[in-house]
Parts: C-alpha cells; structure tokens; sequence
C-alpha cells in the first residue's frame, strides 16, 4: 500500500462528517441536535457546533441521569454531551465501534464503554467489573483491535472478553485436572513446569452473543463503583479499588488455586 | 502534487508506505528528519546530525530557551530513505507557502523547502503540557507528521469553527486563530467537571489535524 502525494488527506468538515458513525477505526463522530449523549470523561477529542459537557452532578441532569444512569458511585467518570453539532471521540487509539440495541441487554467490560443514548440505562452489573446497558439505543465501545462476535456455547480467555448480550450465563471454567494438587498449585502459581496459561476461561451457555477483542491486551479498568455492602451481593465489601483483574498486568493462571488457600492461610 | 517550479532543483518526493512508514525518494537534495528515525535506505545517503534543528545559532538559543526541543539530521543524497518512528502512524502535509504550527514531539521529517522555527502559543500549551511553544513549518515541500492513531484532519471555515481537545492536537495549517477556552468551575472542584475542563478553540480558514488519543495532561483529569 502506496499513498502517493496529490492524493492527499480525507479533510473533513461538519458536512462531510458521518452522522452517528466512524469516521476511522479509531474515531467515532456523534451528532447531536439538542440532544444528549453520556460520554465518559476526556474522550471527547473535538467538536464542531456549540456543546456542553457536564458532570453528571449537574442539578439540571438530574431528571435525565435517574432515568439512564443506575450506577450512582462511578458517576464521577461520566459526563453529559449536550448541545447541538458534531462531536469526535476516541480512546487512546483503540478500535471503536457503535452497536445498536433494541428492547435488549448487553454487559460490558466498564474500561470499554465509551459513550451511550440515553435512551438506554446503564447499570452495574452484579458481574464485578461490569457494567449492563439495557433498552433501546446505540453505544460506543472501545477494544483492543477489532470485535469479535461469537455464538454460545462457547469458552473465552478472561482477557479477551468485551462484553456479552442477552446470555445470562458467565461462568468461570477451569482446567482442573491440570491444577489440582500440591504439584498443580504450585505450577499454576509459579509458571514453573509448563503452565499454558489458558487453564482458566469463561464459559457461556444458552442464547445470546459474546464480544470479544481480537488481543488479550485488557483495557484499562475504569471504577465501576462499589456495590453496596451487603451480604449476598457479590464484591460488596472487597477491598476498594480492586473490581475484577489487575489492570492490563496478565493474571496468574488459576487463582483458585492458590497456595495460600491450598495451607488454609 | 503541485509543486512549485523554480524553487530549488530537485524536491525530494515523500510518499508513505502503509502507515507508519515514510518513503521519501531523493536526487541529490537534503531533507530534515527527526534524529535516528531512519530504518533503511538504498542508494547512497548521508546522514548529518543538525544542532539546533538547522535554524542557526539564533534558533538554537530560542529552542534550548523555549524548552522546544528537537534533534534532527540532515539526510542528504540519491535514492530511497525510509523512515518511521516507534510504529506512530504517519501523515503528509503538503505546503504551498503557508505555515503549519505542529509539536516538536510529532514532527518526523520536512521537506528541503521548509524552514522550521519556533512559535508562541500560549496557554493551549500548556494545559497539554508541552510546553507554552511550538514549532513551526513554513515554505514549500512536504512535511510529515506523527500521531497516535491515524489523524483526523478537520476543516475550520468561518462558519465552522472547531474546538479540540488540547490533548488529542497534533497540529493546525492555515489561517486560523486559537483561543483558549476554560470550563473551569466550581463543578471542576467539587471532583464533576465536565472532563472537558481546557479546549482549544479555532476560527479562521485552516485545516487541524487531531490524533484518535489524548496526551496525558492536566486537562484530561478534570
């Protein structure tokens, strides 16, 4: 692939610029006429036209942000677009892509939710980590290279999923005859002796979609709130700050098994 | 390509291959590249290190004061010179007498009818922490330019003008005016700025050219 001078760059303008669409891989242009859209913080690159942004404290959102926005104590990452012109996001040169949803539910990786309607509501999910987008809309989401959609029944390394909708059922999977014994522990701890890394996946079942990214490099996990420290609500009363993997640093295979639990510590 | 005839004899042609790599065929002129950003080249080349960026000693002093800084080489000779710069993407500017303002930090290689320097640009700098200058490109020739993520290269007109996030410019062309703009309040204190706290603002009639990523800056966090 040869680019000759004279052919130049495409040079947009606010004519020329997609509604509601990429404008590159990498760049997604919104639209909006007196509209409101959710962005999250800083990924507004540029914009043509009059716009505001504001946090989601705002008292004048605050009709709109009780009706589409469900995750109260991560609020403080998102904003409110509202005004009217065309406006450019991305995030940190990743792949983005809009999905539209109708009357459905999609769970989302929170570090790669970009940008969403209001027509839909976001929640938490009770998946930590997660968050769940549901009715009629369209979203932006960001992933390292492109998105890959799937059919259950299927098995997927933890850190190449991006989301999954309508399938209710995310399960971890493990390679047990692999991992069990003092030996396996061991293995699964250390590396030493030839663990491959892929002892652990997720595993879904039943109808529905699951999105994937096309590398295993994780984006970076944005806070998704804490839950309310309640018995049976999973991750409530973790320790704060720690929702899910470590950011982008790939997990020890197997963290079920260990050594700690292993001598009972 | 439009190149202007009379100017100097031969004009080395620049031409990408793929993204991320610049190709630039020469007979015989010298172009300016960012220092150790070639990866390969045939025919016969020298490569010379400029102090200063080629600007003399006045530009060296106004760069080593302005904090600008740039190391480039002079590539002088025949053939095809390929250079790319940590797997940035790369983009072509061509420039018929008007001047590009770009940061030091993304500008790889300009043509032998270009002049570099040095230009004041206020807050925009800043706020996206490189710096209060920049660099300009002026004359005749090509010039390339890095970004992280293939730019997107937006028109202003006077009746479009265009607001950009300090963090994800790269570079402007043209005639256009920048102003600063703050959405600074007591929001942004209280931990609900709007994330979109400094932009830059442009009017006038130009092209900006904005990378798909945003710099680490103080404007990124409120």
């Amino acid at each position: 692939m040869t680019t000759y001078p004279g052919t130049g760059p495409v040079i947009h303008d606010p004519v020329t610029l997609p509604v509601d669409d990429n404008v590159n891989a990498y760049t997604f242009c919104v639209e909006l006429k007196g509209s409101e859209w959710f962005l999250q913080k800083g990924k507004m690159i540029a914009y043509y036209g009059s716009m505001e942004f504001n946090g989601i404290g705002h008292g004048r959102l605050d009709r709109l942000v009780r009706t589409s926005f469900h995750s109260p104590l991560h609020a403080s990452d998102w904003v409110v677009a509202s005004g009217s012109g065309k406006m450019l996001l991305a995030d940190r040169a990743f792949d983005v892509n809009s999905f539209d949803l109708e009357e459905g539910n999609l769970t989302i990786r929170s570090g790669n939710l970009l940008a969403f309607q209001p027509t839909l509501a976001l929640k938490q999910s009770i998946v930590p980590g997660f968050l769940t987008l549901i009715g009629t809309g369209k979203f932006v989401a960001a992933s390292n290279g492109p998105v890959v959609f799937m059919e259950p029944p299927i098995r997927v390394d933890p850190q190449a999923l991006v989301g999954w909708a309508d399938c209710p059922s995310p399960c971890h999977h493990y390679d047990h005859a692999y991992m069990t014994g003092l030996i396996g522990g061991l293995r699964a701890m250390t590396g030493l002796g030839g663990a491959s890394g892929e002892e652990h996946q997720f595993e879904f079942v039943g109808a529905g979609t699951v999105l994937l990214q096309s590398s295993e490099a994780l984006l970076a996990e944005q806070a998704a709130g804490m839950v309310p420290n309640e018995p049976g609500v999973p991750g409530g009363g973790g320790a704060p700050g720690h929702p899910g993997q470590p950011g982008g640093a790939p997990r020890l295979p197997g963290q079920l098994g260990d050594l700690q639990r292993r001598f009972g510590l | 390509m439009a190149t202007p005839c009379g100017y100097r004899h031969p004009v080395a042609m620049f031409r990408l291959q793929g993204s991320k790599v610049l190709a630039v065929d020469m007979t015989g002129d010298a172009v300016k590249a960012k220092n150790g950003s070639m990866v390969a080249y045939d025919g016969q080349m020298a490569f010379k290190k400029l102090s200063g960026g080629g600007e003399g000693v006045r530009g060296m002093v106004t760069r080593r004061i302005t904090g600008e800084q740039m190391t480039l080489m002079e590539v002088k000779g025949q053939g095809t010179c390929w250079f790319a710069d940590r797997a940035s993407e790369i983009n072509l500017v061509s420039l018929q007498g008007d001047k590009l303002f770009v940061e030091s930090s993304n500008l790889l290689a300009t043509g032998s009818g270009l002049r570099t320097g040095t230009s004041f640009t206020g807050m925009r700098g800043a706020s996206q922490g490189n710096g209060l200058f920049t660099t300009t490109v002026e004359g005749h020739g090509q010039a390339a330019i890095m970004s992280d993520g293939p730019a997107v290269v937006l028109r202003v007109s006077s009746q479009y003008p265009l607001t950009v996030d300090p963090g994800a410019y790269i570079a402007h062309q043209g005639d256009l005016r920048q102003s600063f703009q703050s959405g600074v309040t007591f929001r942004t204190f209280l931990g609900e700025g709007g994330g979109e706290a400094f932009q830059i603002r442009f009017e006038g009639d130009g092209v900006v050219y904005v990378q798909p990523s945003e710099r680490n800056s103080i404007a990124g966090d409120v």
